[in-house]
């Protein structure tokens, strides 16, 4: 039973169980960017984070001597990378007559080819560090490469995450769905919106490890699609995106330890996107069975 | 007969006429504020490509264009019939959907073609350098690589396509109503734009990879943007800006040894930075030299107007404190400047605008296109 001796190991262990905390937040975060109609910023912070994963790695290379992969050194590159772009895009849109959309794609040329241009340039540099350095997996996401270590890396920052959330829930829920009446109340809108981005970009960067820059955003935004459909509340809307991103990411990771060659962030993405779809169809009071359904009692009537 | 090229230059050439149509299909997108459908359809062609090499087993056969552009569309008719549902946020669906089949393309790869070159790197760096060594014969001209004959089609069809909708493009982007009460089909013509937009993505792929699309549709678009106001330039400029930065790319890529790629990317991105940052007109440095940010310009030469319609000194500073909301000391400030920089003249108690102040309000309204200030 190949199953059971994978369910028993150490490593699927470890990878299960980071796999789960990862959908986890990032689906609880992302509903925040669904809701504000932000869900194209996820993809964007998620692919300009390489730049800063690669320089991270680049740095601490020069400095100490050896490829660190670990997630200590690259994730802060990955925070304040993402959160360059995010401002910058902004900068950009109130400077300029350009569109929201333009600046993110902009910030996809200066950000993802940036560092898709020292990551290769690394890799052929210093063949020996850099070939080896599974700077690579960051790109579709390698969940088996999960240590103990990045484990706890994702617990800690999660968790802060999740917990800035709580205490900050009423005030993210007020800018997020009516930011004048917010602002009308003497409600810095501008810190909150920084802490809610910032945020997003801690659910994002711990995410990149099992989905990888390019398909991130789904992992950010699928669940929290799916979560809308079956209910209207905020509240009961974050945790069932949390649980949905939480066993997608788990499964997902699982399988691909399974298969063994099957890059992991493709099949969590996939599994996500079938949620998302069958939640479409199916959810009640709003899916699109329950429309069939009432159209034709309403014809019939 | 062409002369016999070397290597290098057709590298160059294919890289300069891929990122040139790129720029034009890009230019037309980003007007439309369909910038990040590129994004979604430098993805989407992904599954479409990797099943027609499964089918025909051959990474020349024509199918592979056709089918990745089809799945490229297949992406954005699921996208618009996902928003249609209202069930979900327009950019979420777009989201959800080139993400996914993106990941069923890559998967697909993984599992399929683990030993062709078609590996997971080439769908994001794709693999210029090759391209020049696939020749066929062209009559006239000898051997020529064959993903130039494509590109150079396609911005050929790119180019006869502006050409000929030139006027229908103008009035559906800036005026999508009129168009339609014209009499124009707007869905149509944007469809057959997103097919060529669509076909060119996937024509880029194997010479650009998916950054490079992405990046080269959007940022070039995007410099000329800050650069002109007008839509026959905006192309130019789109067309050339692109052509630039793949040139940039490519000496940027041949100094560091990697895939052009990434490099030609970053430069798309850096000369908008650039432009931004340093360009001729709006920019952040041509702010910074003239005097004061251009918010604090509009104040003054809303004070001089201001100013200009009063009688007195009196009526004029407390007209400040009502307008621009500020205590009477800040509103004797400002009007401190005024005299200062002799925007208005104040005899006696007497306040009138002085001819520099006139030529000041002229000048900030002439920014706004359109306005009465144009016209005279």
């Amino acid at each position: 039973m190949a199953f059971l001796e994978l369910a028993n190991d150490y490593t699927v262990q470890v990878v299960v169980l980071g796999s789960a905390g990862i959908g986890g937040v990032s689906g609880a975060l992302g509903c925040f960017a669904y809701l504000r109609r932000q869900s194209l910023m996820g993809d964007v912070v998620s692919h300009s984070s390489l730049l800063g994963i690669v320089l991270a790695f680049w740095l601490a290379f020069l400095i100490t001597g050896e490829s660190s992969r670990s997630l200590w050194v690259l994730m802060p590159g990955a925070l304040l990378a993402g959160l360059a772009s995010l401002l910058l895009s902004r900068f950009i849109t109130r400077r300029t007559a350009l569109k929201e959309d333009a600046g993110l794609g902009v910030m996809l040329a200066i950000f993802f080819g940036s560092g898709m241009m020292f990551l290769r340039y690394l890799q052929r540099s210093q063949p020996r560090v850099g070939g080896q350095s599974g700077l690579d997996q960051y790109l579709f996401g390698m969940a088996a490469a999960m240590t103990k270590a990045d484990l706890w890396m994702i617990g800690v920052l999660g968790g802060l995450a999740l917990f800035a959330m709580t205490l900050t829930w009423f005030r993210l829920k007020l800018i997020t769905f009516d930011p004048q009446y917010a602002a009308g109340l003497g409600l810095r809108l501008g810190l909150y919106e920084v802490v809610l981005l910032s945020l997003l970009v801690i659910g994002i960067v711990i995410g990149l490890q099992i989905a990888g820059v390019v398909l991130m955003v789904s992992l950010l935004i699928a669940p929290a699609s799916a979560a809308r459909q079956w209910t209207s509340s905020l509240g009961s809307m974050v945790m069932l995106a949390a649980v949905i991103g939480a066993v997608t990411a788990a499964s997902g990771a699982f399988i691909s330890a399974l298969v063994g060659s099957l890059p992991t962030g493709p099949v969590i993405v996939l599994l996500v996107t079938l949620v998302f779809l069958v939640s479409l169809i199916a959810a009640p009071g709003r899916g699109l069975i329950f429309r069939y359904r009432e159209r034709r009692r309403v014809r019939v009537a | 007969m062409l002369p016999e090229l070397s290597i290098q230059t057709w590298t160059l050439i294919i890289a300069m006429v891929t990122a040139v149509t790129c720029g034009l299909c890009g230019s037309l997108l980003l007007l439309n504020r369909q910038a990040m459908v590129s994004e979604g359809l430098s993805h989407a062609v992904l599954p479409g490509l990797v099943i027609a090499f499964l089918l025909f087993r051959s990474f020349s056969s024509p199918w592979l264009l056709l089918f990745a552009a089809g799945s490229g569309l297949l992406m954005v008719l699921a996208t618009e019939l996902l928003s249609k549902t209202r069930l979900v946020d327009s950019d979420a669906g777009l989201g959800i959907v080139f993400a996914g089949m993106f990941s069923f393309g890559v998967l697909l790869v993984s599992m399929e073609l683990r030993n062709v070159h078609f590996h997971a790197d080439c769908i994001i760096d794709g693999n210029l350098s090759l391209t020049p060594l696939d020749r066929m014969e062209v009559p006239g001209l000898g051997p020529v690589p064959k993903s130039f004959v494509t590109m150079s089609g396609l911005l050929l069809a790119a180019l006869t396509f502006i050409l000929v909708c030139y006027k229908e493009l103008k009035v559906m982007i800036f005026d999508p109503m009129h168009s339609l009460r014209l009499g124009l089909r707007p869905r149509l013509i944007s469809y057959l734009w997103l097919s060529l937009v669509s076909l060119t993505a996937v024509a880029a792929f194997d010479a650009a990879g998916s950054i490079l699309i992405v990046a080269l549709m959007i940022a070039p678009p995007a410099t000329a943007f800050l650069l002109t106001q007008r839509f026959d330039w905006f192309l130019y400029l789109s067309a050339g800006v692109s052509g630039v930065c793949s040139l940039l790319g490519y000496f940027m890529a041949s100094r560091m040894e990697i895939s052009p790629t990434g490099p030609t990317a970053s430069a798309a991105g850096l000369v908008f930075l650039v432009v931004l940052v340093a360009g001729p007109k709006r920019s952040v440095l041509a702010e910074w030299l003239g005097r004061g940010s251009r918010r604090d310009r509009m104040r003054l030469s809303l004070a001089a107007e201001i100013a200009g319609s009063v009688a007195t000194r009196g009526d004029a500073e407390r007209a400040f404190e009502r307008t621009f909301r500020i205590s009477d000391g800040a509103a004797n400030r400002l009007m401190e400047q005024l005299l200062e920089r002799q925007l208005v003249t104040c005899t006696g108690g007497d306040i009138d605008m002085t001819e520099a102040g006139r030529n000041e309000v002229r000048g900030q309204l002439k920014d706004f296109p359109g306005s009465a200030a144009n016209s005279t």
